[in-house]
């Protein structure tokens, strides 16, 4: 890369790092480190909010995807608006006004503690995980392109980003968070505008390339459970994903529990709601036009380098054979591609749009023997869709443009980390060092375990990335991970605002629906995991209600007391108890 | 004095609310034009 692409790198991350840090002053109290003292504005916390989801995955995995797949993956975030309106009117209400720390800190205060030690448990299990594959996903692509070692690619993400969230706690991740939101949409916006300008043809031309080979199939209405993209697993599914995640997920709780007021809390992700069906299309329509960049510029037969290197050693003849047969069938799909975008008459364009259709299957077929024989010799499955994108990057875009691209990817990988870090840190502070092991302590001694906390989990997460490198599809993983226990999360809170449900059915319903969630995960493993989701809230709801009205009375919440009133927004304003 | 705050409060959250939808029928329209006229 550049020397200039590195100074734009290096200086941003050295930028970010010092704004972060800078953050912390005024912080002496675990009330301002976790929570900035609950005075941040909406649209502060509504673009970190933004920023949390978008993490490198969505980068160079989700635009990988446009460009491999097209616009189908836009399904999956089709519940994400009608979420966060339920969300607004329901959960935060409660959350904020109960004035907790974590979200599972609310459960005790319903059910009990085991409930709520369960929950956060499971919190810190999946996030801890899924943490360490955030820092991973961009570390392997990477180390795949400059040739460098994992640990490195690791510790350039990890290390920056651990030291502005355990130093600003809160205040630093939420305004690095708006910077960043702005380089990472200024730069996909460039993206765009780069493309349109380097496509030998018209942007109409271009549409109807892609559109030929099925890029721009945003909706797929067939109803199947094992369709991860349809438009009712993005509706159905999707909506219980989204409620689980943006009601029940501590890294998504703080976001607006830091907020000024309930109402400030609401309208934070309602902004959320706004922008996030049009901004992932734009990633997934970069993805396209990345494509469609490649009809008329000689893609390479393999983008993962460190795969295209090792097989070129491996088996010269083979891999040299099928370089000139990819040569033959990419300057065959150009003229195809080139006589659609111009073809006038609507015949003409039938005609062409086969012809393109044609010459595209056998080039994919090339190019799936060529995978086929990168797996083979390097012996790892090639994840060769999240390669694309950044090969584009440092091979196709002008000097400087790259190096933002690079930084905005850095920048979107470290607002997703610091979030989760900083929640992981909130949960094992609240959730259990306050709540198990040392009740009562000064604010100087809860900021230094917060900090320390932050700083043992960021550590984690850095040996958890240097192993995640072949877990699997990025996109997967990350969302993976937390559909085995979103659902069931999801349906103890629920739990929670029906009067009627009791603490030791809540925590028994949320066993049954984890063990639900994971008989279907084994039993039939070809169910999408977005109905995992909805099976895990149905089964906690309908097992926990049934145990509460079946013990009616005799099920107490742990302290003999029995039944807790389930806390309207109003009586959540009350003093906190003590942990 | 707290009855007309919830009514501000409530006011603004329908009026975001209609433009959060609003927002998302356009882009699914977009995305819905994009199929139908593109897609062959």
């Amino acid at each position: 890369m550049h020397p200039l692409n590195w100074l734009i790198v290096v200086g941003w991350i050295g930028y970010v790092v010092i704004d972060g840090v800078r953050r912390a002053k005024g912080t002496n109290a675990i009330e301002g480190y976790f929570l900035a003292n609950r005075s941040l504005p909406w649209w502060a916390v509504g673009l970190s909010v933004m920023a949390t989801q978008l993490s490198a995955v969505t980068m160079i995995g989700t635009t990988g995807q446009g460009a491999t797949d097209g616009l189908r993956f836009i399904q999956f975030y089709f519940g994400l608006p009608l979420a966060m309106v339920i969300l607004g009117v329901t959960l935060v209400p409660f959350l904020h006004g109960a004035r907790v720390y974590t979200a599972y800190e609310y459960l005790e205060r319903r059910f009990d503690a085991k409930t709520r030690s369960l929950t956060a448990f499971l919190f810190l299990l999946s996030r801890g995980m899924s943490c360490g594959t955030i820092i991973a996903a961009p570390a392997v692509v990477f180390s795949a392109i400059f040739g460098w070692n994992m640990w490195w690619c690791v510790a350039l993400i990890g290390v920056p980003t651990v030291l502005y969230t355990m130093i600003g706690g809160v205040q630093a991740v939420t305004w690095v968070d708006v910077k960043q939101m702005f380089l990472i949409v200024g730069a996909l916006l460039a993206i765009v505008v780069t493309l349109l300008v380097q496509i030998p043809v018209s942007p109409t031309g271009a549409l109807t390339v892609a559109g030929a080979v099925g890029r721009l199939r945003a909706y797929d209405f067939s109803f199947t459970l094992t369709n991860t993209y349809t438009f009712w697993s993005g509706m159905i599914g999707g909506t219980f994903l989204m409620l689980s995640y943006f009601g029940t997920d501590q890294s998504q709780v703080q976001r607006y529990l830091a907020a000024r007021s309930v109402d400030e809390a609401r309208s934070s992700l309602l902004m959320s709601a706004y922008w996030k069906i049009p901004l992932q299309a734009l990633v997934l329509l970069i993805g396209v036009l990345v494509f469609t960049f490649y009809v008329f510029h000689r893609p390479p037969l393999l983008f993962n380098p460190a795969h295209e290197r090792a097989v070129r050693e491996a088996q010269p003849a083979a891999y040299g054979a099928l370089e000139s047969r990819y040569q033959a069938e990419i300057s065959a799909r150009d003229l195809a591609g080139r006589d659609l975008a111009a073809a006038t008459s609507e015949a003409d364009s039938r005609r062409a749009a086969d012809r393109f259709r044609q010459r595209d299957a056998q080039t994919q077929a090339v190019r799936t023997e060529a995978l086929a024989l990168a797996n083979q010799v390097t012996g790892q499955l090639s994840r060769d869709v999240n390669y694309v994108i950044p090969r584009f990057v440092l091979d196709h875009l002008p000097i400087g443009l790259a190096g933002l691209f690079i930084a905005a990817i850095l920048a979107a990988a470290m607002n997703a980390i610091a979030a989760e870090l900083n929640s992981l840190a909130t949960a094992s502070v609240v959730d259990f060092y306050r709540r198990w092991i040392r009740k009562e302590g000064s604010d100087a001694h809860f900021l230094a375990v917060s900090r320390a906390a932050t700083g043992l989990w960021g550590l984690f997460a850095c040996v958890v990335a240097t192993f995640a490198a072949n877990l699997g599809s990025l996109i997967e993983v990350v969302n993976r991970f937390g559909s085995f226990f979103y659902g069931s999360i999801l349906g103890v809170f629920l739990l929670a605002m029906i009067p009627r449900a009791r603490g030791t059915g809540a925590f028994v319903g949320l066993l049954a629906g984890m063990s639900a969630v994971a008989a279907v995960n084994f039993g039939a493993p070809s169910v999408s995991f977005l109905w995992h989701n909805v099976i895990g809230a149905v089964v906690v709801v309908i097992v926990g209600l049934g145990l509460s009205l079946f013990f009616k009375g005799g099920m107490g919440n742990g302290n003999g007391n029995g039944r807790r009133a389930v806390l309207s927004p109003a009586q959540t304003t009350e003093p906190r108890v003590a942990l | 004095m707290t009855e007309p705050s919830l009514e501000t409060d409530s006011t603004r959250f329908r009026r975001t609310l209609v433009k959060v939808m609003t927002m998302q029928v356009a882009a699914l329209l977009l995305l819905w034009w994009l199929q139908a006229t593109f897609t062959s």
